[in-house]
């Protein structure tokens, strides 16, 4: 094929992406798919492989993959043109419940061509707690909806009696039902776009772009891949889950052009529903090996073919039916992201010529807070706070990461106003802002998670309820690396106190100062009534590098903006500040050398 | 460190012939085919301690690890952990 021709069916497939994801979230109404961008399309070959993965949740990519094949393997002979599926159980390929894909063919001149492949995290799924996530869940039997494939649409014709039998099951239909029909308008986007480049180019001619294209993309990686060192890095993650601690160890092995992702020593599946499927922690650790290592590569097939994963059986990474799951993409599929984060970062910063790609951990802990109850309008609102999406950027070998910048796993993540939430909701923000010493210490310093307080607002139900699946409030999640420390972990508080909203307006400028008892709470459902207060701060990213080798002109920086403490700026950073904030440089000498005397007092005999 | 041609395990440790070594000082942090953090001091902090308030949650199961050069005290590599899990072990292969 001439060069010319692939780079412009190349780039027209990227283009076809694009607009189906804007169409996606012009129909959608949900915050979660317009604010969160939790949300996902990408195209596939005729046999279900991945040609060309968007933007919007990576672990998706390959999980829709395996869902596309499910599909065509259900419904061998009997897939038509127009036909759009719905498949949402995690044991086949899905995530979780509430992540339902939709998976249409693409034909053209009456020959099925391609794929398309779409996600959003529907409004609710009928789980035994709003929203999806349910960590009251025993077993899969209770969060939700679930079907292995069915067909939606037949031939261009919405299957009534099947879109009402979805709509019946669950808490908010009108919702779920432009859900669903936000992902079949971007399915009929990328069959028309897609039909409309076959058109001009022939069938065959843009299936042999899209074959080159995968050999394309293993052929770089696999040479990016020898680049690399050869060695082993390990990582390891721990979910607390109501006193109870699960680990996810990952060893990474990289050999030549192969990269090898092994979980065992992982612990055995949980009671609680943060476990997750084969198909969703393969998903997770392509998450961040997509954007690290194939950030100039097209992320497709030929990605995949150098890579395996090892996940023992009945682990909490390769759990068995009916285990539930509900909280996986922020539980165990998140850990998993985490832990591959870690060691690919660790690899490329072993390599001078990739040292300036390596990246500590981002944003490691979602705290998947769904609000629910009656809103003023008088209908019924459910809703995440979609603040779990703003992040927290990790640090690279030469930067400061980026405060509230993101995460890996969602290039386009980001979260909403405060305006758009009190607006949707009965509720009103106390303070959202950076936290302070959220970001991971180090020579360069993770970047900053943030902190915020709501109570309820002119709720006619006196307020609502929610449901938090929070983990993280234990252990840093998002590691250091080269020396930096972990972001600080998150922290999720219940304030509870006598009397109601008719006493006056609940005011304050930081939980100390909001009035009532504190509670620590991470798990389960819990009121916002009354002169109630939830208070949550999540995680930073981690840092790079020996904390007393940093700048401390940047570290006075940082005590200025509030993002670190003065007590973090001495005893972590041995940064001495004068009164006006400016550096004292003697004490700093001083202290640094105190900071680094005490790190050669015995203390414990060495591993 | 010698002049030799090194690798680095970590940007903070390398391997050096038959030796890991401290990619600041040269320090030797023992063999090779060992794994590095063997050379190393370790200190564990409660991580309550570790870096200002917000890593204070009031669980006293966790601590940060911290992997130290013997000879220069930089900080080498850090890890969250509970009590009795293994330190993690990065290393070369060679080929």
């Amino acid at each position: 094929m001439d060069p010319m021709t692939f780079s412009i069916i190349r780039h027209r497939l990227f283009r076809i992406v694009d607009e189906t994801v804007i169409t996606l979230k012009h129909v959608s109404g949900s915050a979660i798919t317009n604010e969160g961008h939790d949300l996902m399309v990408s195209l596939y070959r005729a046999d279900g492989t991945l040609l060309m993965g968007g933007v919007g949740f990576l672990h998706h990519l390959t999980s829709a993959a395996e869902a596309c094949k499910a599909i065509i393997q259900r419904f061998r002979g009997q897939i038509g043109e127009g036909d759009v599926y719905l498949l949402n159980d995690p044991y086949t390929a899905a995530l979780h419940t509430s992540d339902i894909y939709l998976v249409a063919p693409i034909h053209h001149a009456g020959r099925l061509v391609a794929w398309s492949a779409c996600f959003v995290h529907v409004a609710d799924i009928g789980a035994m707690n709003p929203g999806g996530f349910a960590p009251q869940a025993l077993d899969i039997y209770s969060e939700g909806f679930s079907s292995p494939g069915l067909k939606l649409v037949d031939r261009g014709e919405m299957r009534q009696d099947v879109l009402d039998t979805i709509l019946n099951m669950v808490r908010s239909p009108e919702m779920v039902s432009l859900d669903l029909r936000s992902m079949i308008a971007c399915c009929h986007v990328a069959r028309d776009r897609m039909g409309a480049l076959m058109g001009k180019y022939g069938a065959i001619v843009v299936d042999q772009a899209c074959a080159a294209l995968v050999e394309q993309s293993e052929t770089l990686f696999r040479a990016r891949l020898r680049a690399l060192p050869d060695g082993q890095w390990q990582s390891r993650q721990y979910l607390d889950v109501q006193g109870e601690t699960a680990r996810v160890l990952l060893t990474m092995t990289k050999l030549d052009d192969r990269l090898v992702f092994d979980f065992t020593g992982s612990d055995p599946q949980s009671r609680h529903s943060i476990n997750c499927t084969k198909w969703a922690a393969l998903g997770g650790l392509f998450a961040p090996l997509f954007p690290l290592l194939c950030y100039d590569i097209t992320w497709n097939e030929g990605v995949i073919r150098p890579v395996e994963m090892i996940a023992p059986e009945g682990s909490i990474v390769n759990c068995t039916r009916p285990a539930p799951v509900s909280v996986a993409t922020v539980g165990a599929i998140q850990s998993v992201n985490n832990a591959a984060c870690t060691t690919i970062g660790k690899m490329l910063a072993a390599s001078d010529q990739y040292r300036d790609q390596a990246t500590a951990v981002w944003h490691a802990n979602h705290f998947a807070i769904f609000k629910f109850g009656a809103n003023p309008r008088g209908g019924y609102s459910i809703g995440i706070l979609t603040e779990t999406f703003a992040g927290a950027g990790g640090v690279r070998s030469f930067a400061d990461g980026v405060d509230i910048g993101g995460e890996i796993p969602n290039p386009i993540s980001r979260m909403a106003n405060v305006e758009t939430v009190e607006g949707a909701f009965p509720i009103r923000y106390l303070f959202r802002r950076r936290a302070t010493d959220s970001g991971g210490p180090g020579r360069f310093r993770g970047g900053t998670g943030g902190e915020m307080a709501i109570v309820p607002h002119k709720a006619p139900a006196g307020g609502i309820d929610y449901v938090i699946s929070g983990k993280g409030a234990r252990h840093p999640m998002s590691e250091g690396l080269a020396g930096g420390y972990p972001g600080a972990p998150n922290s999720y508080v219940w304030v509870h106190a006598a009397g109601d909203a008719a006493e006056g307006p609940v005011s304050a400028d930081r939980l100390e100062t909001i009035a009532g008892q504190h509670e620590r709470v991470s798990w389960g459902v819990y009121p916002l009534h009354g002169r109630d207060a939830l208070y949550v701060r999540w995680n930073g990213g981690g840092g790079y590098g020996d904390p007393v080798s940093r700048d401390p002109v940047s570290v006075a920086a940082d005590v200025r903006s509030g993002v670190v403490s003065d007590i973090a700026a001495r005893q972590v950073y041995g940064v001495s500040l004068k009164a006006d904030g400016g550096v004292d440089a003697a004490g700093t000498t001083s202290l640094r050398q105190a900071v680094l005397a005490a790190r050669l007092a015995p203390q414990e005999a060495a591993e | 460190m010698t002049g030799l041609a090194h690798r680095n395990i970590l940007p903070t440790v390398v391997t050096e012939g038959v030796l890991c070594r401290c990619a600041a000082c040269g320090q030797a942090l023992g063999a090779a085919t060992e794994p590095w953090k063997a050379g190393a001091l370790r200190r564990e902090v409660p991580l309550a301690q570790a870096g200002g308030a917000a890593f204070d949650t009031g669980y006293a199961g966790v601590v940060l690890r911290q992997f130290i050069c013997p000879g220069c005290a930089t900080l080498l590599d850090t890890e969250t952990a509970t009590a009795g899990d293994a330190a993690l072990d990065d290393r070369l292969i060679r080929r």
